[in-house]
């Protein structure tokens, strides 16, 4: 995984120069871009950190950049360097679902911390899908049966139950609920009740 | 048919009249049947004349059993035919009826009666005195009498038999005044018994009394009349004079006869003319009295000395004059501040009224130029909504310039503070940055890590003033009106109306009725207007092909009120579009390049949105302003 990056878009030079300083100091990684269209040209997924644009620019502005990221599917919390009295735009954007903004010239103090949030919000994120997407890894593991199994499990029921309701003997449900939490990576029955919510949906299917 | 009804009238009028003839010839002094012939003439047109030749040719053989050879009546008959048709040529050339209405036409006409009759009886007297049925020695006396009685026949019968159809009209006339007809009829009679009764040697002494009749007839009823009672008096002549002994020769009568119908017929028109013109200056005046009545403004006619002599309905309304009969106040006390000099003229003045009140009054004045009633003809009118209507309209400019004033130094405003807050922005970075890199050597000395805080507020406030000012032209003064849309766009017209002339331009106003009013900042949404036509008046004036238009069409689109302003010039060059809403982005050699800025900054914060498009209908430029319809939506609001 890389290290979390603030990515700073801006036409301006002097701003993108100073910005990039200073952040530095601040002990924030930064990259640079001075259009909207070089940063959609170079991105890649696995970036980690946060977008900070200015949102008036020549060319795509910054309200734009945000739309496309969104059409994208990109995750990155976006943050809006404004100027003053925007007010319509900003409302579009955050609305549209941009992370904050900031009013120029902003103050440095003020600056990092929307960063750190911003940093810190993307990773949690980012830590959030990982999970899902391995508990829906480890869950594409099991067979149907094992499914089955979990759903009833999940439901509450008896072991004896179980068995009664897919025509199997009690002593096989105690073989398929052992190989099933192995396959789940659980100690405990209560582990797996708490990924049930997402088996469910599966024995629905099923 | 009227050939042969002539023929037989003629033929029948010559043997009436066949009385003292020379030696047995058509020579007499009385010819009514030339004067028929005559009228016959110039009733169906000359080309009939050789009718009259046979009228003439039978009369000669029915009526007088002449002892001339037939080849000699033959061309007699001829002579009369073809001299009578060259008069009716002759007089044809001006309006029928004219020898009765106006002298100069009965001069005319008496004139080429006489000169026609003077070529007739001298051509016929020679043609019978070269063949010989005339003795020399008779020949001219014959001419005198067949003159005399030709123009006699003429002048008596013509214009009465060509006035025939008018019968009816004089029949009311004289039925009107009947007692008076009965008095001259009287006269006639009792004169002409005083010529033959009176056993007297010389009787013509005694026919100048017949002329006292015969003016009164004329004078009373103009040259028909004259001519009837001459042509009476005529009859009565020739059937007393029939039965005296010894004969008088009705010759000489007829020279007095042809002055008394030459007197009749000039005076009678002379009369018929001037009654002419009485009725023509009556139907004048009428219709002058319906123009002033019906005429919008206020008419006064003002005598040389400033006295007020007529005033029309609106002009007694207008100067609260009620009381029609007093006499009018003189002019200098309705308009005390004109003084009529220059022969016509305009002015804007101050009217005054009756009650002492005053109004503003445009006034346009002109001389009458008329001997009989000299003066001045004044017409007012009352200029008091004319003038409120303009100072409103330079009102309205007025605001709409101070709005558009405002609205360019807020946008100056913006793009500056935008421009500045870059460098201030990368300007607080830096010394931020310098705060950290100096914090090693803030041991040092205190004042480096002071110095540079300082310089951070000193760059704030430099971005808060620029803060304060763009406040200041953006904060919240957009007012909220029913906007007339219709109302909005017609003052655009008047703004641009000069331009479109000079340009030769057309600008179409679209406005659909449901989306005809808006809620909105009037004023802003003009100066939007404004500046999107202004902007297609520019395209168009530097448009190579013909035809320049521009059409504002307002239409809803869903729960928007869409305005358009689209023009047939070139469009938006494509190089041109990227920054076309951005300030100091201009192509006119003397433009600011704020025009669509503003547009924009002024739509997006009524709530809406200014985009441009290539035009559908005319297919040059296309400005689309999109407003929310926020009428229709508060009055959901207020349903829900």
């Amino acid at each position: 995984m890389l290290e979390p990056t603030i990515f700073l878009v801006d036409d301006d030079a002097s701003v993108r120069d100073s910005v990039a300083l200073l952040l530095s100091l601040k002990g924030l990684r930064s990259q640079l871009f001075a259009s909207a269209e070089d940063f959609l040209g170079t991105y890649r997924p696995e970036w980690r950190g946060c977008l900070l644009t200015d949102l008036r620019m020549s060319g795509m502005s910054g309200l734009e950049l945000q739309q496309q990221l969104v059409e994208r599917k990109v995750s990155l919390p976006v943050i809006l360097l404004t100027a003053h009295g925007d007010v319509a735009t900003t409302r579009a954007a955050m609305k549209a679902g941009a992370f904050d903004f900031l009013e120029k010239p902003f103050d440095d103090a003020v600056l990092v911390d929307v960063l750190q949030n911003a940093i810190a919000h993307d990773a949690a994120a980012h830590k959030q899908a990982f999970e899902s997407a391995r508990q829906r890894h480890r869950i594409e593991r099991l067979t149907p049966r094992e499914r089955e199994v979990v759903a009833l499990v999940s439901r509450g029921l008896p072991n004896r139950e179980i068995a009664l309701a897919l025509d199997i003997s009690p002593r096989t449900v105690e073989v398929y609920k052992a190989r099933m939490m192995e396959k789940l990576d659980c100690r405990t029955l209560a582990d797996v009740l708490r990924i049930a919510p997402q088996l469910e949906i599966d024995t629905d299917d099923a | 048919m009227h050939a042969l009804a002539f023929v037989l009238g003629y033929v029948a009028v010559d043997w009436v009249s066949f009385i003292q003839p020379v030696l047995k010839l058509g020579i007499t002094p009385w010819n009514p049947q030339t004067g028929v012939a005559l009228a016959y003439l110039l009733w169906r047109g000359p080309k009939w004349a050789p009718v009259v030749a046979v009228g003439a040719f039978m009369a000669e053989v029915v009526v007088r059993d002449s002892p001339a050879p037939t080849l000699v009546l033959a061309a007699s008959s001829a002579l009369i035919a073809l001299v009578y048709g060259g008069l009716a040529h002759f007089l044809a050339a001006r309006p029928a009826g004219e020898e009765t209405r106006v002298l100069s036409g009965a001069v005319r006409f008496a004139a080429g009666v006489v000169v026609a009759s003077l070529m007739v009886s001298g051509g016929y007297v020679a043609l019978f005195t070269v063949s010989g049925v005339l003795p020399d020695e008779l020949a001219i006396e014959s001419i005198a009498q067949y003159w005399v009685g030709d123009v006699n026949g003429i002048l008596m019968l013509t214009p009465l038999m060509l006035a025939a159809a008018d019968w009816r009209q004089g029949w009311r006339s004289v039925r009107a005044r009947w007692t008076e007809v009965l008095a001259q009829a009287a006269l006639v009679a009792l004169f002409v018994w005083l010529i033959f009764g009176l056993q007297v040697s010389d009787r013509l002494r005694f026919f100048y009394p017949l002329f006292v009749p015969i003016i009164w007839i004329a004078a009373r009823w103009g040259a028909k009349g004259a001519m009837l009672g001459a042509l009476a008096i005529q009859v009565g002549l020739v059937v007393a004079i029939e039965d005296l002994n010894p004969v008088t020769p009705l010759i000489e009568l007829q020279f007095l006869m042809v002055t008394l119908c030459s007197t009749g017929l000039l005076l009678g028109t002379v009369v018929t003319e001037r009654a002419n013109a009485l009725a023509r200056v009556a139907a004048g005046e009428a219709e002058l009295r319906a123009l002033l009545a019906a005429a919008p403004d206020a008419v006064i006619t003002v005598s040389p000395g400033g006295g007020v002599i007529t005033t029309n309905a609106v002009a007694r309304h207008l100067f609260a004059l009620d009381d029609e009969s007093a006499a009018p106040p003189p002019l200098h006390e309705l308009l005390p501040e004109v003084s009529l000099r220059a022969p016509e003229g305009r002015r804007s003045v101050a009217g005054v009224r009756r009650d002492g009140s005053s109004f503003p009054a445009e006034i346009a004045w002109a001389q009458l130029e008329s001997p009989a009633q000299p003066g001045w003809l004044v017409i007012v009118r009352d200029a008091t909504e004319r003038q409120r209507a303009q100072a409103e309209a330079r009102e309205r400019d007025r605001i709409l310039a101070r709005a558009m004033r405002f609205a360019v130094a807020g946008e100056l405003a913006s793009a500056l503070a935008h421009e500045l807050n870059q460098p201030i922005t990368a300007l607080v970075s830096y010394l931020r940055a310098s705060e950290i890199l100096a914090a090693p050597l803030a041991g040092q000395d205190g004042r480096l890590d002071a110095t540079l805080g300082k310089a951070v507020r000193e760059a704030m406030r430099a971005s808060d003033v620029l803060r304060r000012l763009r406040d200041f032209y953006q904060g919240g003064k957009q007012a909220s009106d029913d906007v007339d849309i219709r109302a909005c766009c017609a003052s655009v017209a008047r703004a641009v109306d000069a331009r479109l002339q000079a340009v030769g331009a057309v600008l179409e106003v679209d406005v659909a009725a449901d989306v005809a009013t808006l809620r909105a900042d009037g004023t802003h949404l003009e100066i939007v207007l404004y500046n999107l036509v202004s902007n297609a008046v520019d395209a168009l004036a530097v448009k190579q092909s013909a035809g320049r238009r521009i059409a504002i069409r307002v239409r809803g689109e869903h729960d928007r009120t869409v305005l358009s302003v689209e023009d047939d010039g070139d469009g938006v060059a494509p190089e041109a579009l990227a920054g076309l809403f951005e300030p100091f982005n201009t192509t006119k050699p003397d433009g600011m390049g704020l025009g669509l800025a503003i547009s924009r900054s002024l739509v997006a914060a009524l709530g809406g949105e200014l985009t441009y498009e290539r035009g559908a209908r005319l297919g040059g430029a296309c400005f689309r302003v999109a407003l929310a319809r926020q009428a229709s939506a508060a009055a959901a609001d207020t349903g829900t």
